[in-house]
């Protein structure tokens, strides 16, 4: 704003200070040349001024010359001119580029003081556009109407009060990532200066239109009054306030370092705001996309904040049944109601209570956790977390910031949850038996999270053990998941009902080494599925057979149509086995043994009636496979012999 | 016959060049690669109508770029921008990705530049694609 003025006011420091009479008058009219002007950030050349006997003036520049801005024939008309020894002064003054505005200027000889006044009646918002430097968004549509003054002295400015309203007005830079449209209200400004030191205040009242200022796009129906002073390096606010539409309101004051660009104190206070609106108005914008950015606040809450040298001293924030939820209701946790008085240098706990939520459409219930905050570590001992008819305890969790990251780790254990009700909430195959298992040591140390020991479930009656799981690149846009998987003695028939594959009784073991995941998609592993030791009975349904060589191809299932074995039901096996080992999208594949040939049973026959399913195929594309597997498990497989 | 010398030499380094880079298996698909294409295909439906109203150029180096932010109203304006940005984040990883799966991670800015001639050849009449560094209706 100072510079502003500062341009508006070039021209009445300069008149007034090199006049020099060197036209002779005419015709009762007295003409003078004023020498041309030249001074840092303005010059001025062919300056005349004409005083006719009627007692107005007329002020002619031929060329003036400010801010990387030439503006020619400049032309002010004075109705009324007074000149003494003591002063001269313009009334009524007009200026021909800006139609609508009324100029009023004084200066005294004596004390070296003046005044410059402009009465706006809706002057068009982009004649501005030629006073102002180039480098801001310049004003396209709109009109402006009020007052503006500016005091000053030899020594420069010493007041500025300005009262605008504004009328659909609209501003844009050159990018269109400044700009604004249908802009409503009124900007109120005054500040006077005493020897160095500025002190102000001012209003903006923000009714209606629509502004983007690159991250952010706001609506009208803002409104900042604030006061505070200047004394050339500290921008001091004392005291603002600012209502955010649908948010509440947010008192402020601040200590801002022009000569650093940056915040040197702030404390700012904000009761009962509306976080939803709070979050994706102000904040969001400036979230790079990831999990918080596609998130949603929910809520209210009390905020105080304290920042200074540099960093968030304390921050009191009163949570009034808040919650996070992301877009696609993966993540959400609601209902959270807590006070939480962090301070940098000192430890505090905060009780965390909330109503529930959900985790990859798995309902979590209600909780209390107790949250131990000492700067920018915090951890929790112990919390449980209600999963279904279940929960997930977790022990030892801890989050701290080093530099711009965020480390942490935690051990858990998950109590037996319904794998029917699990399965059902989290979208998959309805799957029978309990979930339960233990997990070690997770950690996450800003690129990669990595699980320590084994984590342990129990599936379909067996085991499921994951060890070596590491998963880089966890929130970017590539995970890549690494780690073995060995499940041991999975019930058969529990685990075919589940994916409607065909009856079979037993128990197998399931190994998946060197499994690496690319995006969640399989890029190598090596599995291998194999009958378990011991006793159990081990039977196979027509189906599961038809299924198994369908896997293989068509040829081989209607093979065995054909074959005498479509008389039973129900065959006896003696042993499963089937591996695969992925590489380049291929699949190789062997079975029981190593096979004779070509050929390998899958499964090999033992009991009454027996049979003996053998592969022919020793490879087959990764995506060939999930598509045959996806027909079988549709039952889109007929069991044409019944 | 220093110069008929001089230019044999160019050719024949000429040629062993693009023979070396007429190796690149352009069409090379890692799950990494997949995933880049699955992605842009996804945003494409989005960007179509930014590129058919001139608001986003195609750019000479392979990229995308906001050319006429007027072109978009305030209010799409910053989900615009985070749209190109997204776009040109996966373009970047689809030519270090298609370099890498070759073998050849010096061969980026090559494949950068046969993506480039690629995306100006495939763009829709009416769509705004930069050479020489100025923008030109296509």
């Amino acid at each position: 704003m100072y510079k502003i003025a500062r341009y508006l006011l070039g021209p009445a420091f300069i008149l007034f200070g090199a006049m020099l009479p060197l036209a002779l008058p005419e015709a009762g009219e007295l003409s003078l040349r004023v020498v041309d002007t030249v001074a840092p950030d303005f010059t001025a050349r062919g300056i005349t001024l004409i005083l006719p006997e009627d007692g107005s003036a007329d002020l002619r520049i031929a060329e003036l010359n400010m801010q990387q801005r030439s503006l020619r024939n400049v032309s002010i008309r004075c109705a009324s001119f007074t000149l003494s020894t003591a002063s001269a002064g313009c009334h009524g003054g007009n200026l021909a580029q800006l139609p609508g505005m009324i100029l009023e200027f004084d200066y005294r000889f004596g004390t070296g003081s003046w005044q410059v006044s402009a009465q706006l009646h809706n002057v068009a918002a982009k004649q501005l556009a030629t006073l102002l430097p180039t480098a801001m968004p310049l004003p396209t549509q709109g009109e402006l109407s009020g007052t503006l003054r500016i005091n000053g002295d030899a020594s420069g400015v010493s007041a500025l009060d300005a009262d605008v309203q504004i009328a659909d007005a609209g501003f844009s830079d050159a990018s269109g990532l400044h700009a604004a449209e249908k802009l409503r209200g009124t900007i109120k400004l005054s500040a006077a200066r005493k020897v160095a030191l500025w002190t102000w205040q001012g209003n903006i009242a923000w009714q209606s239109g629509e502004l983007f200022w690159q991250p952010l796009y706001l609506r009208g129906g803002h409104q900042v009054s604030a006061s505070g002073s200047f004394d050339g390096a500290l921008l001091k606010v004392e005291q603002a306030k600012v209502d955010l539409p649908e948010a509440g309101h947010v008192q402020f004051a601040a200590l801002w370092d022009m000569k650093q660009s940056a915040l040197a104190e702030c404390t700012a206070h904000g009761s009962n705001l509306g976080l939803e609106k709070l979050f994706a108005d102000y904040a969001k914008p400036f979230l790079e996309k990831g999990a918080l950015a596609d998130s949603s606040l929910y809520g209210h809450a009390d905020v105080d904040w304290q920042y200074r040298d540099g960093a968030t001293q304390s921050l009191h924030l009163t949570l009034r049944d808040a919650g996070i939820a992301d877009m696609d209701r993966r993540f959400a946790l609601l209902g959270v109601n807590s006070e939480i008085d962090w301070q940098a240098d000192a430890a505090r706990t905060a009780n965390i209570a909330f109503a529930g939520g959900t985790l990859l459409g798995v309902p979590l219930g209600s909780g209390q956790w107790a949250v131990q905050m000492r700067g920018m570590e915090f951890s929790v001992a112990q919390g449980v977390l209600p999963v279904l008819d279940g929960q997930l305890e977790l022990r030892d969790f801890k989050l701290h910031r080093e530099e711009v990251a965020w480390y942490w780790q935690f051990a858990a254990s998950l109590s037996r949850i319904s794998m029917e009700q699990f399965s059902q909430a989290a979208g998959w195959p309805k799957m029978l038996g309990t979930l339960a298992g233990s997990i070690p040591k997770v950690s996450y140390d800003g690129h990669e999270i990595n699980v320590d020991g084994v984590l342990l479930f129990n599936v379909f009656d067996g085991t499921v053990a994951a060890t070596q799981l590491k998963l880089a690149d966890p929130f970017g846009r590539a995970p890549r998941l690494s780690g073995n998987l060995n499940m041991r003695e999975l019930d058969l028939d529990l685990l075919t009902r589940t994916f409607s594959f065909g009856n079979m009784q037993g128990r197998i073991d399931v190994d998946v080494n060197n499994l690496e995941l690319q995006d969640w998609q399989p890029a190598r592993f090596d599995a291998r599925l194999s009958s378990s030791a011991g006793k159990y009975p081990r039977k196979i349904s027509q189906k599961a057979v038809q299924n198994i060589s369908a896997l293989g191809g068509a040829g081989a299932a209607a093979a065995i149509q054909r074959s005498y074995m479509r008389f039973f039901e129900n065959f006896g096996y003696d042993r499963i086995g089937w591996s695969c080992a992925l590489r380049n999208s291929v699949c190789a594949m062997g079975g029981v043994d190593n096979g004779n040939g070509g050929a390998y049973a899958i499964v090999k026959g033992g009991g009454i009636p027996a049979i003996t399913v053998m592969g022919y195929n020793r490879t087959v594309s990764w995506s060939e496979l999930i598509t045959r597997l996806k027909r079988v498990t549709q039952n889109n497989v007929q069991a044409v012999v019944k | 016959m220093n110069a008929m010398i001089k230019l044999f030499v160019a050719v024949v380094a000429l040629t062993v060049a693009l023979n070396v880079f007429a190796a690149a298996d352009l069409e090379v698909n890692t799950p990494g690669v997949s995933a880049i294409k699955q992605s842009m295909q996804a945003r494409h439906a989005q960007l179509a109508a930014h590129y058919g109203s001139g608001a986003v150029g195609l750019t000479s180096d392979g990229l995308i770029a906001l050319r006429d932010a007027g072109a978009v109203p305030l209010a799409q304006r910053q989900a615009v921008n985070a749209l190109v940005a997204a776009e040109n984040n996966d373009r970047n990883a689809l030519y270090a990705e298609i370099s890498n799966a070759n073998g050849h991670p010096e061969w980026q800015a090559e494949i950068r530049s046969t993506f480039a001639q690629r995306w100006v050849q495939r763009a829709q009449p009416g769509w705004w694609v930069q050479s020489g560094g100025a923008w030109k209706q296509k």
